[in-house]
């Protein structure tokens, strides 16, 4: 369960980033941060839907149909205001977070 | 590509399956990419699948996630939309008032009045009607009377005596107890003043359930024989005499020269059986328990729990037969009657209050109707409008909220006006009311109160929606768009609909006229009635004089000594003295037997009303000497004893006959002695306008010295001289208290204030109603001509006279408001019956009132259509016709 709430809280800052100045669909979301992460993180691709389908309910991202590369109706995403906002002030966050654990356990 | 992010068009809702299938759409969308991607990267299509599905975790809790947050933001929006599309209503709503301010002012107007007037009445009945009686468990409180089949008024006093066997016999009850309204002298500063005491038995304030606010009861103790004088304080004095101080209970009051201490404070609501100062303990004496004649008292009583009113009844009729039975020579016609305190105190006041809230009901209508007619007439190019809405996409659902939301907009600036006319009314209301309709003094602005003007706002703002909704919701697109805007909404259902209005605010007005028609013409038929005494410039003051002037002899002398005084005092015209003044609140009137010397006795001998007065009274109160003469100083206390009568007992008694001369004796006076009749003086009436002259017969103070009398005082100005004229008797005897005091007109104006009440409430509502139906014919006349302006212009063009074109517009007029006059002449015929207890003088059914109110109205119709007939007139036809 630990697990689970860092995990949801991290894929929500991930998402967010991810999503910075562009319009992605799920997918290209998904594929963006195992790209990025080089799949070390290992996230279910559910977890990343469930995320987005509760910061658009939450009102940090919106969504709309358009067409995927292929042709195919797909779902896209892209932030809102108040999701430029949560993502700069967790990414700050985060940032701090790491660094502080970072001091920690880097060899004196 | 940011195009596809607009909004979604107004109104469209997703259904609960749709946001599932998008959910359904973009899962699988995610999972068949990844699979093609595996395929292309070499793996087995199924192999590929087995990976995508491992990578996606648990498939179908996602799915719930999904949807479930795709349906609580759904329903958020949802919700945000509909507060934007009223938002958005009253903005709009706000927009056509300011765009149409007369029509809005007027619409306004008419429901801050209409809501005003119904909260104000509602806040009395709400007040006296509907809160519980300040007595504890006041349900189980009955109130207890003796009935003697020998009078007509169903409720007596009740003896001590009697009450005294009650109690004694009866099992019905937890607690019964006994008020004498009395009086004590309380001095202030040495100047005793007379104030009214209500002295109670034991158990008394336990039955009635009146708990004091502050302090205690009275304890069994109190009623010792040689406990130390306590009393009870009522609200007010606490207030006037101490402040309000919280150390008052512990202090004394000088009360007929003793020390009395005050053991607590009673709280405002509590005035049974009247309101009082003082409440003190009493205990019945010996004499006065054996006393089963003298009524006086009130009693109360507290059933046990589960007794009902009926089963005491029964027990306390039980006893009265066996009182019968052993008491026949005081008992034999008496009964017991039980009131619930509740019917006791509200039964009278109850049909006036519902009458008025009928009546304000009426008003509440009419404003109603006024502003539907009002909306109706604004919607000319309404019409066109919400036509173009509806033929954008508008539902019909969409345009009813959007007039519901303009007439609740209206209804609620109306409403808050109406809070603040009701204040002002309830103050009126409370003002104009005579001091002892119970609960008045209670009735104010409150949550309850308020709670009920928010809901009538809600309530006439949805009555008045009605008709403009029924019209407006199902617009005719094509005839609407492609028409004029005239021929739009001057349809015949349009027509239909306001003249079904002006009908309904016709009749309706009617009703009302008539009743405040027939109030005015009681009142009037009541007031012209002549009293057969003077009323302006008198005074009266009642005094007490036993204690302090024991003897016969003492007595004589004081009120010869008093009745001087104030003769004599500066500016005073005349001055005398009785025993029972006419209209007197405290009039201690008595009945005497009548027997007639040289008359053969038949039977029982007849009661007679009879009083001591001084020659004075009649000459200061104006009542004529029709003949013989008045008493003068021969009628001495030894000389021969002598009476006057009055007009109705010469015309019972002696019809055809002299009666001067003739020798009467009457039964209770101290010395049944024959006396002769000296003269004759004219009728008055005894208590009210309405009541009729009873026979009486009057006795000279100087030959029977009561220490009951209401003296009299003729003077300039005489109610500034009332001050004055109590130092002038206390210049005789300073400690001699004074138990009444007030102007005659005071007294008389006194059984007025109820009529007068009804009078005006009714008559403000009537005259409202008519202002109200007024403007709504005007609307509609109005209306209708300016529709016809092009016809007119073209008749007048054709050589129609305009006295011809007056009497087609006046016709309209008087056809617009006729079938509102038939209905409401109906309606009336069948309701003023209820008003039949408030009348006087002047049948329910009353033709002429029927008439004369049905011509006020016609005269409203024709004035009402006359206006704007003298605008079309006033025009150039030809202009008319080119506008």
């Amino acid at each position: 369960m630990k697990r689970t709430r860092l995990l949801r809280g991290t894929v929500d800052v991930l998402v967010l980033k991810t999503l910075a100045g562009r319009e992605l669909h799920g997918y290209a979301i998904a594929a963006s941060i195992a790209e990025r992460t080089e799949g070390a993180l290992g996230i279910e691709d559910g977890a990343l839907y469930q995320s987005l389908h509760r910061m658009e309910e939450r009102g940090l991202v919106e969504s709309a149909w358009g067409h995927a590369d292929t042709g195919k109706r797909a779902k896209f995403y892209r932030l809102t205001a108040a999701g430029r906002e949560q993502m700069a002030a967790e990414t700050a966050g985060w940032i701090r977070y790491a660094e502080a654990v970072f001091k920690v356990l880097r060899p004196a | 590509m940011s195009g596809i992010f607009k909004r979604p068009s107004r109104g469209v809702r997703r259904k609960r399956s749709q946001i599932r299938a998008e959910v359904d759409e973009e899962l699988r969308f995610h999972v068949e990419t990844l699979v093609s991607e595996l395929v292309a990267r070499g793996l087995t299509p199924a192999a590929a699948r087995a990976e995508a599905l491992r990578r996606f975790g648990d498939y179908r809790e996602t799915e719930e996630v999904c949807v479930s947050a795709d349906e609580r933001r759904e329903l958020k929006r949802e919700r945000r939309r509909f507060l934007d599309e009223v938002w958005s209503d009253v903005r709009h709503g706000a927009r056509q008032m300011r765009r149409r301010a007369s029509v809005s002012l007027l619409a306004i107007g008419t429901l801050a009045v209409g809501v005003g007037a119904t909260t104000a009445i509602f806040s009395a009945m709400d007040h006296v009607l509907l809160r519980p009686l300040p007595y504890d468990g006041a349900e189980r409180v009955m109130t207890l009377w003796e009935t003697d089949t020998r009078e007509s008024d169903p409720t007596l006093e009740v003896s001590a005596g009697n009450f005294h066997e009650w109690k004694q016999r009866s099992t019905v009850f937890e607690a019964m107890g006994l008020a004498e309204p009395t009086s004590f002298d309380l001095s202030t500063e040495g100047r005793p003043e007379a104030v009214p005491v209500s002295a109670v038995t034991e158990g008394y304030l336990e039955a009635l359930g009146a708990r004091p606010i502050r302090g205690r009861r009275f304890t069994p103790e109190d009623y010792l024989p040689n406990a130390s004088p306590v009393v009870l304080i009522s609200h007010g004095m606490w207030q006037q005499r101490f402040g309000g101080a919280s150390g008052v209970v512990g202090e004394t009051l000088r009360l007929d020269g003793g020390d009395a201490t005050i053991v607590g404070v009673m709280p405002p609501s509590t005035k049974y059986p009247e309101p009082t100062d003082l409440w003190a303990p009493k205990v019945l004496r010996a004499r006065e328990q054996v006393d089963r004649v003298s009524q006086y008292m009130a009693a109360v009583g507290r059933l046990k729990p589960g007794v009902t009113a009926g089963q005491a009844q029964a027990d306390l009729s039980r006893v009265a037969s066996h009182l019968a039975a052993e008491y026949p020579s005081t008992n034999a016609t008496l009964g017991v009657r039980v009131v619930p305190l509740r019917e006791r105190l509200l039964g009278s006041i109850g049909p006036t209050l519902l009458t008025m809230f009928g009546a304000v009901t009426l008003v509440l209508l009419i404003a109603c109707a006024n502003v539907a007619g009002l909306m109706l007439a604004a919607g000319m190019e309404r019409g066109r409008e919400l036509a173009v809405r509806a033929s954008l996409g508008a539902s019909r659902g969409r345009l009813l909220l959007q007039l519901v939301t303009e007439s609740l907009l209206l209804a609620a600036i109306g409403g808050l006006i109406g809070i603040g006319i009701a204040y002002v009314a309830i103050r009126g209301l409370v003002l104009l009311s005579p001091p002892d309709l119970p609960r008045f003094d209670e009735i104010g602005l409150d949550g309850r109160v308020l709670a009920f003007a928010l809901v009538l706002v809600v309530l006439t703002a949805l009555l008045s929606a009605i008709a403009p909704a029924l019209r407006f919701s199902r617009p005719d697109l094509n005839a609407t768009l492609r028409g004029s805007s005239r021929s739009a909404t001057a349809g015949p259902d349009r027509q239909r609909a306001r003249g079904v209005l002006v009908a309904a605010q016709v009749s309706l007005a009617l009703v009302l006229l008539v009743g405040a028609g027939l109030l005015m013409r009681s009142f009037v038929a009541l007031t012209s009635n002549d009293l057969g005494f003077a009323v302006e410039d008198r005074v009266s003051l009642q005094v007490f004089l036993w204690d302090l002037n024991p003897t016969e002899e003492q007595r004589a002398r004081r009120i010869v000594e008093l009745e001087e005084t104030f003769r004599a005092t500066p500016g005073v015209v005349d001055a005398g003295v009785v025993s029972a003044l006419p209209f007197h609140p405290h009039q201690i009137a008595s009945q005497t037997r009548l027997a007639i010397e040289g008359r053969p006795v038949a039977g029982e001998l007849p009661s007679v009303n009879t009083a001591l007065a001084s020659a004075g009274y009649f000459t200061t109160m104006e009542i004529p000497l029709k003949a013989g003469r008045l008493f003068d100083d021969r009628d001495r206390a030894d000389a021969p004893p002598v009476v006057l009568i009055n007009e109705a007992l010469a015309r019972r008694f002696f019809p055809g006959e002299d009666p001067l001369g003739r020798m009467i004796t009457l039964g209770a006076t101290s010395t049944p002695r024959p006396r002769e009749i000296i003269g004759i003086v004219g009728d008055v009436r005894p208590v009210a306008h309405d009541s009729d002259p009873r026979p009486e017969v009057f006795v000279p103070f100087s030959q029977v010295p009561s220490g009951s009398a209401t003296f009299v005082v003729h003077a300039e100005d005489a109610a500034a001289k009332l001050p004055m004229l109590r130092d002038r008797l206390w210049s005789v005897d300073d400690r001699q208290s004074i138990y009444h005091s007030a102007t005659v007109e005071q007294l008389v104006g006194r059984t007025l204030v109820e009529r007068r009440l009804h009078l005006v409430v009714l008559g403000a509502f009537s005259l409202l109603a008519l202002v109200l139906a007024s403007v709504g014919i005007y609307g509609v006349v109005g209306f209708m001509t300016a529709q016809r302006v092009n016809e007119i212009g073209v008749r007048m063009a054709l050589g129609a006279q305009r006295p011809a074109i007056t009497r087609m517009i006046l016709a309209s007029g008087l056809r617009l408001v006729l079938p509102g006059i038939l209905i409401g002449l109906a309606a009336a015929l069948a309701l003023t019956r209820f008003l039949a207890s408030m009348l006087y003088g002047v049948a329910p059914t009353d033709a002429l009132t029927f008439v004369q109110v049905s011509l006020l109205l016609v005269l409203v119709a024709v004035a009402a259509a006359y206006v704007p007939a003298r605008r079309v007139l006033s025009g150039s036809p030809i202009r008319q016709v080119m506008q």
